[in-house]
């Protein structure tokens, strides 16, 4: 286990490693000039120049690569083009905002998608089946940027249920800045006020977000469950005299279990990196707002800092299922 | 859905209880701040940047209102120019008793050290003050606590110096509470990014990036606003603004569509407020020796083929001003006259004479962007349809704004579809660039050599006689209509729309909005 597990960190570096080296050479090849990109149109020449060998954006690539690779290992991932500041900076201020974001449409998209699923498996081809396949066809197929504007439109706008975009209350007073995320930093203020208030916040956007995903998590665990249900085992607990419920809880859905592990994981990695427009929508100032502003503007260390960070963090996720499934799964053995 | 409910009605009572009280003296700003990098006066260079530090610091002298030709005092109560052997001495005498918002006065030592800093600190915007004022560390002085004198080389505009001065650039930062947070010679750069040290009518209170800028009212300004807070929430899509400011959590909206701003305009809570803006949306065609618009009679062909009418009204739903000349409205100088009308018929006649009747072919290079209210690609194809009615064949390539550029400032676009503003609110900010081929700027990217121009240029920015400098600036606009290699298209309106609740709201063409003058009403 323990040789497994450092084998697979090595793998993580790896994969690191091959992001960082795909991003930059990409970044090599677009053809655009960040230099003009940051300073704009009225810029001087000699504002350029300087600007270029401030950044060292006058050096081959591969000298680049090296000064790049040389302070990503000291820790440091530069010094965004178009605000000078440095990336882990600004990635610390906006990377909370979306992990929480992404862990809401992930628990919305676990407790609406699972017992649907289920539901549906155990009613095939019946009215609630049908209605949860006709949900998750249209959910998986609804643009999220439609969605968001329709429900921002309906439940904020008409009905007048749900705040609107942004993170707190245009009046309130956010409270001191300790972990980034709204809900603890207003509870570490003892503002539970402004908890409850961000924490409805959360709930439109979390829903726009986790919406494709509860429609895919519904299907995938209404497949694992009909072929769990199919099985012979089921048949014989069943035969045996068990409750429908015991067989279900017991039997059925422990085995349907791993595959919908496998596209949790999947997801919540999608949900961390995917969130751009239901962070422009919404005005979450998450990465996914920041990597868009970074790559319209050229700003390659910071588009570098955020795909590192998806990297590592998708790497991660995928580890921890891995390791999840030898919990579940007492066959699994890793060695 | 209960539980939601309930949720909801706590968050919205409690919220509510909290900030009953703040409602009307708080002002909620949505618009699309991301371009905000720093609200150092003497850094920022962008447009939010620019709305930020223009309402923390004061300048020596601004503009009131939207008029941009008539300098009123500001910090400085009196100033005047001199000329003399050594050049200009601009003398400026400083207001007695206005205070920064950490409770000292403004005096002639933090003019000097914020005009050194704005050179020393190398930013974007630093070339207004030693490429368009020419001075240099050391040109101003303080002769007392009160008066400053800055000495300007006999080659730069006194004019144009004492209107870039209305600019972020000349906000008068407080020298001692700065100097105490430099870092390693920053001359206090990283702290200014998100603090304020200035005499403006409010204070930066904090700034959570990408979500929002909170100002609150400066207790020591001499400048007192209405209002005690206003916030500028991060709102990057305009249908999120539309929607937040129908449900009364914005009451100014920044960036809405044509479309938005239509159904606005005619519902009666709320108020579009148009601007000028400085930009000028323009056509540049290469005039190099071999070129096809190197002939001045094609040049003016050009000018004749393109319905400026049918763009405006159709494409930009008549949010834009007609202009044909060099110099946008809002700016002395500015010449409304119109020179001529959509005339296929006679680009067709000028094409004939200049040798190619049949026209021909040529790249028309713009951005991916969008050019003001619609995607550079929508207006580059009436364009290119219009141009076609009288034969030319205009192929159009889209590629990243900086690669339009370097092409452009490479001197190898034949046709760009791009737009200009001013670095300073000036009709030299136009004039030089636009007329002179040494100052490296857009006449030479066109390739446009034309020494009269350039020589009417300079004259009108060195002249201090307001008549005097405004029959230069006619016979400018006009030559440069009539020869250069310009179509100018249009100038852009800025629209802001708020509720019919706010009063006071007045933006200029440099986009200034003094947060001061603005209250609402319950």
């Amino acid at each position: 286990m323990f040789a497994y597990l450092i084998r697979r960190l090595f793998f993580v570096i790896f994969v690191v490693w091959g992001v960082t080296f795909a991003t930059f050479f990409i970044s090599q090849v677009v053809p655009a000039d960040p230099a003009l990109a940051a300073l704009g149109d009225n810029a001087r020449e000699d504002q350029i120049k300087e600007f270029r060998q401030r950044n060292g954006l006058d050096k081959p690539a591969y000298v680049q690569y090296a000064v790049y690779m040389g302070k990503l290992l000291r820790g440091n991932l530069g010094q965004s083009l178009r605000t000078s500041r440095p990336v882990a900076d600004d990635l610390r201020e906006f990377f909370p905002a979306t992990v929480e974001l992404s862990l809401a449409a992930f628990l919305i998209a676990i407790l609406i998608g699972v017992p649907f699923g289920i539901v549906a498996a155990l009613t095939q081809n019946r009215l609630p089946d049908v209605t949860v396949r006709i949900l998750a066809l249209l959910g998986g197929a609804t643009p999220v940027f439609f969605l968001g504007i329709l429900l921002l439109q309906v439940f904020h706008g008409q009905l007048g249920w749900f705040p609107g975009p942004g993170r707190l209350d245009p009046y309130s007073i956010s409270p001191p800045r300790v972990t980034g995320f709204m809900t603890l930093d207003t509870l570490l203020a003892h503002d539970f006020r402004t908890f409850v208030d961000s924490l409805y916040h959360l709930i439109l956007p979390a829903v726009v977000l986790g919406s494709a995903s509860a429609a895919l998590l519904a299907r995938m665990t209404r497949g694992a469950m009909l072929e769990v249900l199919s099985q012979d085992y089921i048949r014989t607990a069943r035969a045996k005299g068990a409750a429908s419920s015991r067989v279900i809880r017991r039997h059925a859905a422990k085995n349907a279990a791993l595959p919908i592990l496998t596209v949790l994981g999947g997801l919540l990695g999608s949900l961390l990196s995917g969130a751009v427009l239901t962070e422009t929508i919404f005005s979450w100032p998450g990465i996914g707002r920041y990597v868009t502003t970074s790559a319209s503007s050229l700003d390659f260390p910071a588009v570098m800092g955020v795909t590192l960070l998806a990297g590592l963090t998708y790497a991660l996720i995928n580890l921890a299922v891995d390791l999840l499934y030898a919990y579940i799964d007492p066959r699994i053995k890793y060695g | 859905m209960k539980l939601i409910k309930a949720l909801g009605m706590v968050a919205a009572l409690s919220a509510g209880l909290a900030i009953a009280q703040d409602r009307t003296s708080t002002l909620i700003y949505g618009g699309d701040w991301t371009d905000l990098i720093t609200a150092d006066p003497q850094v920022s260079y962008e447009f939010t940047g620019g709305l930020v530090a223009d309402n923390l610091y004061e300048t020596l002298v601004k503009f009131e209102g939207t008029d941009l030709s008539t300098l009123k005092p500001s910090l400085a109560e009196k100033w005047n120019v001199q000329n003399t052997a050594q050049g200009w001495l601009v003398t400026f005498n400083l207001r007695k008793g206005s205070k920064f918002s950490t409770g000292r006065e403004v005096t002639a030592k933090d003019v000097v050290y914020s005009f050194d800093r704005a050179i020393q600190i190398k930013g974007p915007s630093s070339f207004l003050f030693t490429d368009v004022a020419n001075i240099k560390v050391g040109s101003t002085k303080a002769l007392d606590n009160y008066t400053v004198q800055v000495t300007l080389p006999k080659t730069a505009s006194p004019a144009a110096f004492l209107n870039l001065l209305t600019f972020n650039i000349g906000g008068i930062v407080d020298s001692e509470e700065v100097k105490s947070h430099e870092q390693s010679g920053d001359f206090g750069k990283a702290w200014l990014t998100d603090h304020s040290a200035g005499s403006g009518p409010f204070m930066l209170n904090r700034w959570d990036r990408n979500a929002q800028v909170v100002l609150t009212a400066n207790p020591n300004a001499r400048l007192q606003p209405k209002l005690k807070q206003v916030i500028l929430r991060y709102l990057p899509e305009s249908q999120a603004q539309r929607v937040a400011l129908e449900s009364g959590e914005i009451d100014i909206a920044e960036n809405l569509t044509p479309e938005m701003l239509k159904a606005f305009s005619s519902n009666p809570k709320f108020k579009v407020y148009k601007s000028d803006n400085l930009r000028l949306r323009y056509i540049g065609m290469n005039s190099k020796e071999g070129s096809p618009f190197a002939n001045p009679k094609v040049r003016e062909a050009v000018r004749y083929a393109i319905n400026q009418d049918e763009i405006i009204s159709g494409l930009l739903l008549g949010n834009a001003t007609k202009i044909q000349t060099i110099i946008p409205k809002g700016l002395f100088g500015y010449n409304p006259a119109m020179y001529y009308s959509y005339d296929p018929a006679r680009a067709k006649k000028l094409l004939a004479e200049a040798g190619v009747p049949n026209g021909f072919e040529f790249e028309l290079l713009t951005a991916t962007a969008s050019c003001d209210f619609v995607p550079c690609g929508d207006l580059a194809a009436k364009i290119q349809a219009d141009l076609a009615k009288v034969g030319l064949k205009a192929n159009i390539k889209q590629i990243q704004n900086s690669e339009v550029l370097k092409a452009y400032r490479a001197q190898q676009a034949q046709m760009v579809l791009v737009a200009w503003s001013p670095d300073f609110p000036d009709p030299d900010g136009n004039a030089t660039p636009m007329s002179d081929y040494n100052a490296k700027s857009l006449a030479y990217r066109n390739v446009w050599n034309n020494p009269t121009a350039a020589k009417l240029a300079q004259q009108a920015a060195l002249e201090t006689n307001p008549t005097k400098r405004g029959a230069l600036y006619k016979l400018l606009t006009e030559l440069v209509l009539k020869d250069g290699p310009y179509d100018i298209l249009y100038q852009p309106a800025q629209n802001t729309t708020f509720s019919t609740k706010v009063e006071g709201y007045v933006r200029n063409g440099q986009n200034q909005v003094r947060f001061e003058n603005i209250s609402k009403q319950p």
